[in-house]
């Protein structure tokens, strides 16, 4: 017994010595969120691997503050952000010239030749990118041979299927930061920091797999001498309360996530420090369109089905008081949401795009969800079911609306918003019972379309409202509601009439394949860029008539930095970007 | 060692060997049948790049066919595949990296457990209905019905936030302070529980009042003759008490932000990461089998009356 002891003791003493270099010093200290599953620029999908990428690689473009503190898209490796050429197939063409002086970590020079294989490598089918469609815009990705190439160690040529408003946005994205090939030749480059290339303005020195990981300023960077933040820890950890704990304490000066049961105590306690951060996202609830919510002895069928069946669900979101789910449950200071497109997109004449949806005077969106409007959407729901429901007086209910399920995945948030429209639709005698899952469960379920109602959710990849709006066609992958599938494929209720933009496109009377899968094609070919922003907005005007989509609120991002920390700033994305800060003391 | 015990050894060994066939069948299969996959995620890849990863990574073949290869990789190689999520990364190197520290947590917050159970229960069954007695019971009832979760957030807020002498972080220097002491608590009070009960049953034996009239002094009483004998159920504690601190790991690990095994595992399973799934299903399973076969062992030197058979 004693020998086994001391065999521990020592067994224990010699783990304690595993050295490991001091990583825990200097710079800023953050945390974002818990180990990224990746930190190759074309692999990730994640908004806190995003902002790593953002330190360690310099595309094209980056995002910047102005001197008024406006957020920009400037210049980064390329010299300038040049207008491109149109040709005569309606393509056109980008010709970037890259900075003189630009360098990898290791000191070999950046070329245009990183830049093609990078975007190469990042769109193609073998590497499965879950962001590799963030290419869709350049010609030649349909076959699977983007039209991109370097006409010399300096010059990169790129020509788009037509010109697109967001491409400079594009630019700044990490799925268009370059790799080198050599480097990417070994698969676990990005998981090591000897062997992590990078050309931004950080370098990765030490990754403490799940603790930490540390970057320092890259001294080949071209713009080395703008940058104030020698260095950059950033520690991981996905428990919101330990992060809280740190920040606390001193040890942090930025977390990204706060746990929403301490989100009004934390905001009285540190009125400085905890900040709201718009996010261009929209929570919302979905309707499986192949639901059958009619009463039986109604008869309905077809065309008539669906379009009452449209005409409840659009009811049934009025039964809903988002400004209470905001409030009250949420917490995190979310922004009622009266229409689907995120607020934070703006149209071409900087009005912003969820302002103008709806086309409704004396409110935003596609209902009112002012406090005010409560009642009356109530009570004009109501009046919409008791035209296929028989309503009981007395008691204020229906009595044959059929037995819903909602399905959510496994969280207490999303419990509470899920129960609240539980609450909300029992009040007028409707069941809803609530099934929850884990997360891969419940995206499968969902996804296959084997539900009544869903919680869902979405966050725009570039500023341009179409990233909420295509993702609605009928071939889409995230097309959970399952339009133009299942019986829905049949269904021949829609109208698209663009007759007055110029376009020869009349439907009456079409199926969702024949309409709505017609105009976003519609939309990623105009080259017009008002014309483009109508034919998005009658989009959303065709989706929400469906009633299929419930927002509930724009997502924010809740984070908390430190008082001492100036220079900061977070893109709408959220990335955060720290290399211009200081700190005081 | 007697050729009985060497075959008894060997035969648990094979038994052990079976078992974790088993584990490492059964969560193959049920791991697959579960809906959702690897390659599945909110915002969704074409259905042509699926295809793509699958064959990369041999999910395109007939479930027999992956099942006979991970076999195959496992036995000839010990080759755990590559992670399909943190993709560059091979199972083996995570499994490490977490185990690094979660071996160090276990190992610490279990000496630390059995050094002081042993310690405070065998003061308390000596000292029975004296005051340090009620002490001890009265702590240790604490510990053993206050869920982790709870003494971690407690110890968090006093030492972390309030006196600001341990870091909240897991990862930092001095950060597997607050864990190790979270993780020991329970095991700790349990052992404490046990010694003392064990120790008052061997106090009253016969042999014990025999060496007492015999005039053998009182430590030679304790050390030589109770102590020992009062381990035995401790020993048998030693089994579960392992299972504690690996399920007790997920939860300690999560307050405190530490770099181990339980939070990749859990993540693994959310991921769908079967190679992940597998790897550390099979690491767990080892450990506790290897634990168990430990303990018995144990056991039979504590007590040479034990028969093994």
């Amino acid at each position: 017994m004693k020998k086994l002891i001391a065999l521990l003791l020592i067994l224990t003493m010699a783990l304690s010595l595993v050295a490991c270099a001091n990583l825990d010093t200097g710079g800023i200290a953050v945390c974002l969120a818990s180990e990224p599953d990746t930190l190759d620029p074309a692999l990730n999908s994640a908004v806190d691997g995003a902002t790593l990428i953002a330190h360690l690689f310099s595309g094209l473009a980056k995002w910047a503050q102005d001197d008024s503190g406006k957020l920009v898209i400037v210049p980064d490796a390329a010299e300038e952000l040049v207008k491109p050429v149109e040709n005569a197939d309606g393509t056109v063409t980008y010709t970037y010239t890259l900075r003189d002086g630009l360098k990898w970590s290791d000191g070999k020079d950046v070329t245009a030749n990183d830049f093609e294989f990078a975007w190469k490598r990042a769109a193609s089918e073998e590497l499965g990118a879950d962001y590799g469609y963030m290419f869709e815009v350049v010609d030649g990705y349909n076959e699977g041979n983007l039209n991109v190439q370097a006409l010399d160690a300096k010059t990169l040529q790129v020509t788009l299927y037509n010109p697109v408003a967001y491409w400079d946005e594009l630019l700044a994205f990490p799925t268009y930061f370059p790799v080198r090939e050599d480097v990417v030749a070994n698969e676990s480059w990005a998981t090591n920091p000897k062997t992590y290339v990078s050309n931004g303005a950080y370098t990765m020195t030490g990754w403490k797999h799940n603790s930490v990981i540390v970057l320092d300023k890259n001294k080949n960077y071209v713009d080395a001498d703008k940058v104030t933040m020698d260095r950059i820890r950033f520690y991981l950890s996905d428990d919101s309360n330990n992060m809280v704990a740190n920040f606390k304490n001193g040890t942090w000066q930025l977390i990204d996530d706060v746990p929403t049961n301490e989100m009004a105590t934390l905001k009285a306690e540190y009125p400085d420090e905890y900040k709201v951060a718009g996010q261009i996202g929209t929570y919302y609830v979905c309707w499986n369109i192949n639901e059958d919510i009619l009463p039986a002895e109604l008869g309905l069928t077809g065309v008539e089905a669906e379009a009452a069946r449209a005409e409840i669900r659009n009811a049934i979101t009025l039964l809903f008081d988002r400004n209470y789910i905001v409030n009250d449950i949420a917490q995190g200071g979310q922004v009622p949401a009266s229409s689907f497109v995120a607020m934070g997109m703006t149209n071409p004449d900087g009005t912003e795009f969820y302002k103008t949806a709806g086309h409704n005077d004396g409110f935003i969106g596609f209902y009112n969800v002012d406090a005010s409007a409560v009642e009356s959407n109530y009570n004009q729901a109501l009046e919409v079911l008791k035209k296929y429901y028989n309503f009981d007086e007395a008691t204020g209910k229906f009595t044959n609306f059929p037995s819903m399920t909602y399905l959510y995945n496994t969280s207490e948030g999303h419990k509470a918003i899920g129960e609240y429209l539980q609450a909300q639709l029992a009040a007028v005698g409707i069941t809803m019972n609530m099934e929850n899952q884990e997360w891969a469960t419940f995206l499968q379920t969902r996804k296959n379309g084997d539900y009544s109602i869903a919680r869902n959710g979405w966050v725009a990849d570039y500023n341009d409202p179409i990233c909420f709006l295509d993702m609605w066609t009928t071939a889409s992958g995230n097309n959970d509601v399952q339009f133009g599938k299942g019986n829905h494929v049949d269904v021949a209720c829609y109208n698209l009439d663009l007759t007055d933009l110029g376009y020869d496109i009349k439907v009456e009377n079409g199926t969702w394949a024949e309409t709505y899968d017609v105009l976003i094609k519609t939309i990623k070919n105009c080259t017009d860029n008002n014309v483009r922003y109508e034919l998005m907005h009658r989009a959303e005007d065709l989706l929400m008539s469906t009633g299929c989509i419930c927002p509930i609120y724009y997502y924010t991002d809740t984070y908390m930095i430190s008082k001492n920390v100036h220079g900061f700033f977070s893109n709408p994305l959220g990335y955060k970007y720290f290399m211009y800060c200081t700190i005081d003391g | 060692m007697n050729s009985k015990t060497a075959f008894y050894i060997l035969k648990r060994i094979l038994l052990a060997i079976l078992t974790v066939w088993i584990v490492i069948t059964v969560t193959f299969f049920v791991m697959h049948a579960v809906p959702g996959g690897p390659f599945l995620s909110e915002k969704a890849i074409t259905p042509s790049a699926q295809a793509a990863l699958e064959a990369k990574y041999g999910l395109d073949k007939p479930l027999l066919v992956q099942y006979g290869t991970y076999l195959k990789d496992i036995v000839t190689k010990f080759d755990f595949g590559p992670s399909l999520k943190q993709r560059g990364r091979m199972v083996i190197d995570i499994i490490a990296d977490g185990m690094k520290t979660s071996v160090k947590l276990g190992v610490i917050a279990a000496v630390i457990a059995g050094i002081f159970g042993i310690v405070l229960g065998a003061v308390a069954a000596l000292r029975r209905n004296k005051l340090i007695d009620k002490i001890i019971m009265v702590i240790t009832t604490a510990f053993v019905s206050m869920p982790s979760f709870i003494m971690g957030s407690l110890l968090l807020v006093f030492f972390a936030i309030s006196l600001h002498v341990l870091p909240a972080n897991g990862a930092a220097k001095g950060g597997l302070v607050l864990p190790i002491i979270t993780l020991s608590l329970y095991p700790m009070a349990y052992i404490t529980r046990l010694t003392r009960s064990s120790m008052l049953d061997v106090l009253g034996q016969d042999y014990i009042r025999t060496a007492k009239a015999k005039g053998v002094s009182n430590m030679k009483i304790i050390f030589g003759h109770a102590l020992k004998n009062s381990l035995i159920p401790v020993i048998t504690y030693f089994g579960p008490m392992l299972a504690y601190i690996v399920t007790g790991s997920l939860v300690v690990e999560k307050i405190f932000a530490v770099p181990g095994i339980g939070r990749a595992f859990v993540k693994s399973i959310t991921d769908r990461d079967y190679p992940m799934v597998m790897g550390t299903t099979i690491v767990l399973a080892v450990l506790i089998v290897i634990m168990n076969l430990v303990s018995d062992i144990m056991y039979k030197i504590v007590d040479p009356r034990i028969n093994l058979e």
